[in-house]
């Protein structure tokens, strides 16, 4: 195996300004479970300014920031970031995209007065501004395939309301808590390469099984398919003690 | 008459609450007296005879209030004082309940209270201060008080409506902080740290708020002491950290034994230790400046200072020694682990993570936490509290080996003494509520009093 094959790169965009939700778990695990699968594993910070090495990015991270930060990255994730994003995702790049993120990665952001701002299109989803704001664990039954456990299980707190569009299907179904939209039962999007979700917690690490096929389908671009099996019992010990614990939320379905 | 009911019908349920055993009556008895009177607070501190301060901020609100009502009961000053980290409005109206006399009158002189950062407007309104403290701004509990920017917002809009004459003492170190102050149409007394040998020269993990007011730059740090407190510039120079009017310099960093500094000319000897309690020291000695009290008295006053409840408390247990120490958010947890394991040499932990209300029902701020350094240093990890499984797995991915988690208090402190040995300090670093139940499972086996008598 040469070395840039033995490789796996995360990309993790705006880390300093998109780091609201402790979103550094997602990354370490990403780089942990490829580490413990052998591969060399590294992160690379992608802030304001910085688009090199975009294409060698197996993994993509995108996080959610404050209002006063996600104004702040804006004009450079259209300036700088769409074009290389766009071509290594069409290359076969994965991108997990949370929160502010997600809506970014959307066609556009509705704010309460109708003023609309542009994302860069990337998932076929939009989002609206809503009055509530969903606070609290959420379990999600998963559609994507071979996902063992087929829950997923996180914590959400967001105002916008983000709905599918044709070319987006949704991560899964909401047992409990809001999801996309607190209305239509669906959390997240997949599209290709791309998930999308409200899911923070951080979510990769209490869903190895999530992070784990991120990771193999960034690989499978360059022929590595196969990723040995890890013991998962500390984390899927956790996941199990959020199914057991979530309740329905007062007021929700 | 109106007032004189609600003070009966607070003290009463204060009463009632501590005789049931249902902890310290801390609050209650101030919803009861609201209810009855909603200016009841307004009128009791307005019977103070010197006046208020308040103290908010992430973290220090406790320690430093505590500082400040040991310096004024120093010179005789009778103080009220919501103990106990009871920080809401209906905190406060207790604590000055308790010191109400049978007429319904406050017979105190000083109101030294700590409010939640959401509650500031509100307490400004009611309790008219004449100095206000602003420790620092943390990402805290955002499933709570939302982002951070709407809670500097709030109390930047507090701190404008303080009474003509009154102070404000803020942090020059905060960036958020130090935006807030230099918008204030007053100039507020700056406090800080100034002392390159304990900075570090990166941001952690836990950091935020890092640009600049005006263009958007990222801030640039010549020095980081906590969090992302430190000496920072807009690259662009649009925006620097001001200048300290009170400043701590020559820092001594004795574990969790004690912090040394200098203020100006004084040396203050403060018998608890990290560099976060070096802010709250200097907060505080900068409020005292603002009243005229003497360096040297104050000096004298914090070297007697007893810690509060879970914050940095030391007890002796079946031959060991148990140091609490209360670490609610990344930049406190940060620090506290930082002070364990750099400077105390701690090597046997329990760490609590709960998720009620008072906690944050929001734990994924554990991944920015640097729980990295307690990898092939810490000999012995419980994970704790109703999230234990949580902080599993957080230690997991940082290389740290840990027991497995417990989320009783009882049989996390049975595991933790099952492989300590006798003669060595175990260190206990837990969140709000983690800290009362293990506090509260001490107290059982009788080895720690009821936190209402601390």
């Amino acid at each position: 195996m040469t070395k840039k094959k033995n490789r796996f790169t995360v990309g993790w965009l705006y880390p300093d300004l998109m780091n609201i939700y402790g979103d550094r778990g997602n990354i370490l695990t990403l780089l942990k479970r490829a580490e413990w699968r052998g591969l060399d594993a590294r992160a690379i910070d992608l802030g304001r300014g910085a688009a090199h090495g975009m294409e060698d990015v197996d993994v993509f991270f995108f996080g959610g920031g404050q209002d006063r930060e996600q104004a702040l990255v804006y004009d450079d994730l259209i300036e700088i970031k769409q074009e290389p994003l766009e071509a290594a995702v069409a290359n076969g790049s994965v991108v997990l995209a949370v929160c502010g993120g997600y809506q970014l990665l959307g066609h556009y952001y509705q704010t309460a007065e109708g003023e609309r701002f542009p994302g860069i299109g990337l998932i076929d989803v939009r989002t609206e501004a809503g009055k509530k704001r969903f606070i609290g664990d959420v379990v999600v039954d998963t559609t994507l395939e071979d996902l063992k456990p087929t829950t997923l299980v996180g914590f959400e707190n967001h105002s916008g309301r983000t709905f599918l569009g044709a070319g987006a299907r949704a991560l899964g179904r909401v047992r409990v808590g809001s999801g996309n939209n607190g209305g239509d039962g669906t959390e997240g999007c997949v599209q290709g390469g791309v998930v999308g979700t409200y899911l923070h917690g951080s979510l990769l690490p209490k869903n190895p099984h999530l992070a784990d096929y991120l990771i193999r389908r960034a690989l499978s671009r360059r022929g590595m398919a196969e990723l040995a099996p890890l013991d998962d019992s500390i984390e899927l010990a956790a996941h199990a003690k959020i199914l057991e614990r979530a309740q329905p939320r007062a007021g929700e379905r | 008459m109106r007032r004189t009911a609600a003070v009966w019908a607070g003290k009463a349920t204060g009463a009632l609450s501590r005789l049931s055993g249902r902890g310290g009556g801390t609050t209650l008895p101030g919803d009861v007296a609201r209810a009855i009177d909603p200016t009841i607070l307004r009128k009791l501190t307005g019977d103070l005879t010197e006046g208020s301060i308040l103290i908010t901020g992430t973290n220090g609100k406790t320690t430093t209030a505590r500082l400040l009502t040991s310096i004024f009961e120093g010179m005789g000053k009778r103080v009220v004082s919501n103990r106990a980290g009871a920080n809401l409005i209906f905190g406060a109206t207790a604590a000055a309940l308790r010191s109400a006399g049978p007429d319904g009158k406050l017979r105190a002189d000083w109101g030294v209270f700590e409010i939640d950062e959401a509650s500031l407007p509100r307490a400004v309104e009611e309790i008219q201060p004449r100095i206000a403290i602003v420790l620092n701004l943390f990402r805290d509990q955002l499933d709570r008080y939302g982002e951070l920017e709407k809670i500097a917002k709030t109390i930047e809009a507090a701190l404008e409506s303080i009474p003509e004459g009154a102070q404000a003492v803020l942090n020059a170190d905060d960036p958020r902080v130090g935006e807030i102050g230099l918008g204030l149409a007053r100039t507020p007394l700056w406090f800080g740290i100034e002392d390159p040998v304990v900075a570090m020269r990166k941001l952690p993990h836990a950091a935020d708020a890092r640009t600049c007011p005006k263009c958007g730059a990222s801030l640039r740090f010549s020095a980081v002491y906590l969090g992302h407190d430190g000496i920072y510039e807009c690259p662009n120079g649009d925006f620097a950290r001001p200048s300290p009017g009170v400043a701590a310099t020559d820092i001594a960093l004795q574990g969790f034994d004690s912090v040394g500094m200098n203020i100006g000319e004084t040396r203050v000897e403060l018998p608890v230790g990290g560099l976060y309690n070096a802010y709250n020291a200097v907060a505080a000695f900068a409020a005292g400046t603002v009243l005229g009290v003497d360096g040297q008295y104050m000096a004298e006053r914090m070297h007697g200072f007893t810690a509060a409840f879970g914050r940095q408390e030391k007890m002796d247990f079946r031959g060991r020694r148990l140091v609490l120490v209360l670490s609610k958010n990344p930049a406190g947890f940060n620090e506290t682990l930082r002070t364990a394991v750099d400077m105390a040499g701690a090597t046997h932990f329990i760490l609590g993570l709960n998720d009620r209300k008072a906690d944050g029902t929001d734990v994924s701020w554990i991944w920015d936490v640097d729980f990295e350094q307690l990898a092939g240093r810490a000999q012995v990890v419980v994970p704790a509290g109703t999230r234990a499984h949580d902080l599993a797995v957080r230690l997991k991915y940082a290389g740290v080996e840990a027991r497995p988690p417990q989320t009783e208090p009882g049989r996390a402190l049975d595991d933790l003494i099952s492989v300590t040995p006798e003669g060595a300090t175990a260190h206990i670093l837990c969140t709000y509520t983690a800290m009362l139940d293990i506090r509260a499972e001490l107290v059982r086996r009788g080895w720690a009093k009821p936190y209402w008598e601390t």
